[in-house]
């Protein structure tokens, strides 16, 4: 069983290394030099990283700090209007596709947008606002819900104890609060920090020009007309030593945050007065309608397009496509995201937890290795050694799945380590073989499974970056069909896919929150 | 349910055929061969012709396909390739992998002046701004006042897509050393900088700028499929910068003979009719029948530089490009 993990873990690395080393091993010029070390010392590529780090930390800290207001005004009033669907909205939010949430905020915010006859005569979308609107909402939802889940924790216990100790609404916020909070923050940070860091589609469309250049940009700038490899890979090492080092650390001074007891159903919590009940319901409708407005600005342009002349049977077999590959990709994500953790959960029941957090940062390394080099890597790797017209399918799925791994780790891990706590010394006095395990293991991972699965699935039905080198025109998936509509001109047709797209992602939310319903309930 | 067992087994059944060699096999990009563009017409139209049977191999774009040639080498499996730009001619012709054609090719539009051996023009365009002459009634008429003036213009990525690197040669040609300042000048207006062409396009017709740069037939699109007048191109004094598609038979093809009929069917009266109207560019021959409006098109006078002067200057350029537009 531990074999199967480490093969898994060896796997995913497997995927990482040989792409860097197909890019290392690619030698176009016949020159040795396998890194441009001259890059370093270059003007480019010091504001490319510091905009990088800038973007990145404002992002991360903008979206927690928004976020925080509307996780309490959640977790101190339970029967707020809609909540559940609040939160469905909040998933859906953190997997839309880039490229519609684009279009979205150009629709809403830009020169000629909705809302921006009140934004003044200087407002301007492009740059870092437009960067980092675009970040907070995509990372603004996760954050609440990491959050509200964070302060659902708190026992009951503890709020008696305050009740009974008269504490203020200062003291209840410092001593019982924060203290639930604090642990998860920089976890949180680190993840958001991460995700912004490595953003490509939102800096390449919204940061107005060459001031606004990440590293992840930046690869694909030098991959694409210069084929400059050497350039590529400093890059590439570069954004790989930020990211993972930073990750790596707020990890481990992040703490277990999961470690508590998992309870959505809460029990007792402070009712707060009528004046913060009615703030709370402020905070929230203005969330709801910041999440939702990008989503609505987007119909007026689709009531443009005759929907009566509309080829529906052209979107329809993209459709079905892309959800088959981002099923299968999700199914695959799972079973090696549990996979993989097993290593981390044997050494952690061994008290071996420096060993755990090395093998918990390479099962989520996936996270801070540059996409772009990943997908590029392998490319040139596999090209000459195999027929990628006929193979290219398999990888997109594959490498969707690698990508997604982070994601399943995430969402499997808390609970695993839940059932290890409690149930591990059980397990091992019985000597339970691996399906016996797994048959105590199931009910308790069933709804974590399930939900993590719709994750997946949302995420990997939003990629453009792995089709577009490994796709083939035959499986044409509709996130790529809606790129081939706008890249002709035909932008009514795309905004008709987009907003499909869009409700097919809604749907997969919807009948997730479904299950999620029924399982409570029952 | 059957739908989904039906795609699952033909996904199956993509996965495992053996490749089936097709005679002529085309290295092209994915937009030409979407079932709206050239590619579909094109290919039955030759396979009528020869009695053979062509397969496109379709990458992201047209510097994927130099790319792809790049990493394959010797081994590549193209008899031709469709969809290089003349910006990309030099670097294509470096990697060895393209051969004479050995043609001679029927007169070509003499404003091309087209002279080589390997390549083959099948249609090109003017690099142009785009405006809403709803909008606005008195457009520039150089880039000099385009570039002086405080109109929102939205342009593309030289470092990423080909209209950008047309603006960078054609800010080039017109100023010369100067050319850091007007980049200054220019950025104080931009509304933004986009990836590719889309991107960029999109953006103006949702109104976020006066000026987009495009193609002089872009207001061609508007016209013939959407019956829309307001979007022209604005023709500048100083000349505009072209952007010329190519094709060429390569060195390792088995079956060099077939290519070259291929190359010779792309300049055929028959193949000029059908890509003006699906790839939204200019013939490259006279006399082809097409919808009225592409004769209504600006037709400017053309300047630029040559692919090998550009290529020997495109990284200087960009630097200062990158540098001057980042204040």
């Amino acid at each position: 069983m531990l074999a199967a993990g480490m093969l898994a873990l060896g796997f995913s690395l497997a995927v990482t290394v040989l792409a860097f080393y197909g890019l290392i091993g690619f030698d176009s010029s016949g020159t040795e030099s396998r890194l441009d070390t001259r890059l370093l010392s270059d003007g480019y590529f010091h504001s490319v990283v510091w905009f990088s780090i800038k973007q990145a930390g404002l992002s991360a800290l903008l979206a927690l700090v928004l976020a925080w207001p509307v996780a309490r005004a959640l977790y101190y009033s339970p029967g707020l209007w809609l909540r559940q669907s609040f939160l469905s909205l909040c998933v859906l939010s953190f997997v839309m596709p880039t490229l519609i949430l684009i279009t979205g905020l150009v629709a809403l915010l830009g020169r000629q947008g909705l809302i921006s006859p009140w934004l003044g005569q200087d407002w301007n979308l492009y740059g870092l606002p437009g960067i980092l609107i675009a970040h907070v909402y995509l990372n603004l939802p996760f954050a609440i819900r990491v959050q509200l889940l964070q302060l659902q924790h708190i026992p009951d216990s503890s709020w008696k104890l305050a009740a009974q100790l008269k504490l203020g609404a200062w003291q209840r916020l410092r001593l019982i609060e924060w203290p639930a909070l604090r642990a998860g923050m920089l976890q949180l940070f680190g993840f958001v920090f991460v995700l912004c860091f490595n953003s490509f589609a939102v800096v390449l469309a919204l940061g107005g020009g060459p001031r606004a250049t990440t590293l992840e940009v930046a690869i694909y700038q030098s991959l694409k007309y210069d084929f400059n490899i050497p350039e590529a890979l400093t890059l590439a090492w570069t954004q790989l030593l930020i990211a993972g080092s930073l990750f790596l650390l707020l990890n481990r001074l992040g703490g277990n945050q999961w470690l508590g007891v998992d309870s959505t159903q809460q029990h007792w919590t402070p009712k707060p007065g009528a004046a913060m009940q009615r703030l709370h319901r402020l905070l929230y409708a203005t969330a709801a309608l910041a999440l939702l407005l990008p989503l609505l600005a987007l119909v007026p342009g689709v009531l443009q397009v005759n929907l009566a002349r509309f080829d529906w049977l052209a979107i329809a077999r993209p459709a079905f496509i892309t959800l088959l590959i981002a099923a299968i990709a999700g199914t695959g994500a799972l079973l090696l995201a549990y996979a993989t953790l097993l290593p981390s959960r044997f050494a952690r029941t061994e008290g071996r937890n420096t060993l755990a957090l090395l093998c918990d940062w390479l099962s989520t390394h996936a996270l801070v290795a540059p996409a772009m080099v990943v997908s590029v890597g392998l490319y040139i790797l596999l090209l000459p050694r195999l027929d990628l017209d006929h193979w290219g399918m398999l990888f997109v799925v594959l490498l969707n799945m690698v990508l997604i791994l982070p994601y399943a780790v995430q969402q499997l891990r808390p609970r695993l380590l839940q059932f290890d706590r409690q149930y591990e010394r059980l397990v091992r006095s019985l000597k339970l073989g691996f399906q016996e395990r797994l048959r105590i293991e199931w009910p308790y991972m069933r709804r974590a499974c399930i939900t993590s699965f719709a994750l997946m699935l949302l995420l990997a039905m939003g990629d453009v970056a792995i089709f577009s080198i490994f796709g083939t025109s035959d499986w044409t998936t509709l996130p790529w069909l809606i790129y081939g509509y706008a890249g002709t001109y035909r932008m009514g047709e795309a905004s008709v896919a987009s907003l499909l797209l869009l409700l097919i992602c809604a749907l997969v939310v919807w009948l997730f929150q479904h299950f999620e319903k029924g399982q409570q309930d029952a | 349910m059957k739908t989904i067992i039906g795609l699952c087994s033909a996904l199956a059944f993509g996965l495992t055929q053996a490749s089936q060699a097709a005679d002529l096999r085309v290295y092209t990009y994915d937009s030409f061969v979407s079932e709206w563009g050239p590619g579909p017409q094109l290919e039955q139209a030759f396979e009528a012709q020869c009695g053979c049977d062509l397969e496109y191999v379709a990458v992201e774009d047209g510097v994927s396909i130099l790319n792809r040639l790049r990493i394959e080498g010797e081994n590549n499996k193209a008899d031709v390739i469709l969809g290089i730009d003349d910006g990309l001619s030099v670097d294509t012709r470096a990697t060895g992998l393209i051969e004479p054609h050995g043609l001679s090719i029927s007169p070509l539009r003499q404003e091309l002046a087209w002279q080589d051996d390997s390549f083959v023009p099948f249609d090109f365009g003017y690099f142009a701004f785009i405006y809403d002459s709803s909008k606005i009634s008195q457009p520039v008429t150089s880039l000099r006042a385009l570039i002086e003036s405080d109109a929102s213009v939205i342009y593309q990525d030289p470092r990423t897509s080909t209209p950008g690197q047309g603006l960078m040669m054609w800010v080039k040609a017109v100023y010369g050393d100067e050319a850091p300042a007007a980049w200054q000048q220019l950025s104080r207006h931009t509304v933004t900088v986009t990836k590719g062409w889309w991107e960029a396009y999109s953006l103006f017709l949702a109104g976020d700028a006066d000026y987009v740069l495009s193609y002089n037939t872009s207001p061609a699109y508007h016209v013939v499929a959407e019956n829309k007048t307001q979007y022209r191109a604005a023709p500048f004094s100083e000349g505009h910068v072209a952007q010329i598609e190519l094709a060429a038979i390569t060195s390792t093809s088995q079956n060099k003979d077939l290519g070259r009929d291929f190359l010779q069917f792309l300049v055929s009266p028959q193949a000029q009719a059908i890509i003006p109207v699906t790839n939204w560019m200019l013939p490259v021959i006279d006399n082809v029948e097409l919808p009225p409006v592409f004769g209504e098109l600006i037709s400017p006078q053309r300047i630029g530089f040559s692919a090998e002067e550009a290529g020997a200057s495109r990284q200087q350029w960009l630097r200062e490009w990158r540098s001057s537009a980042a204040q």
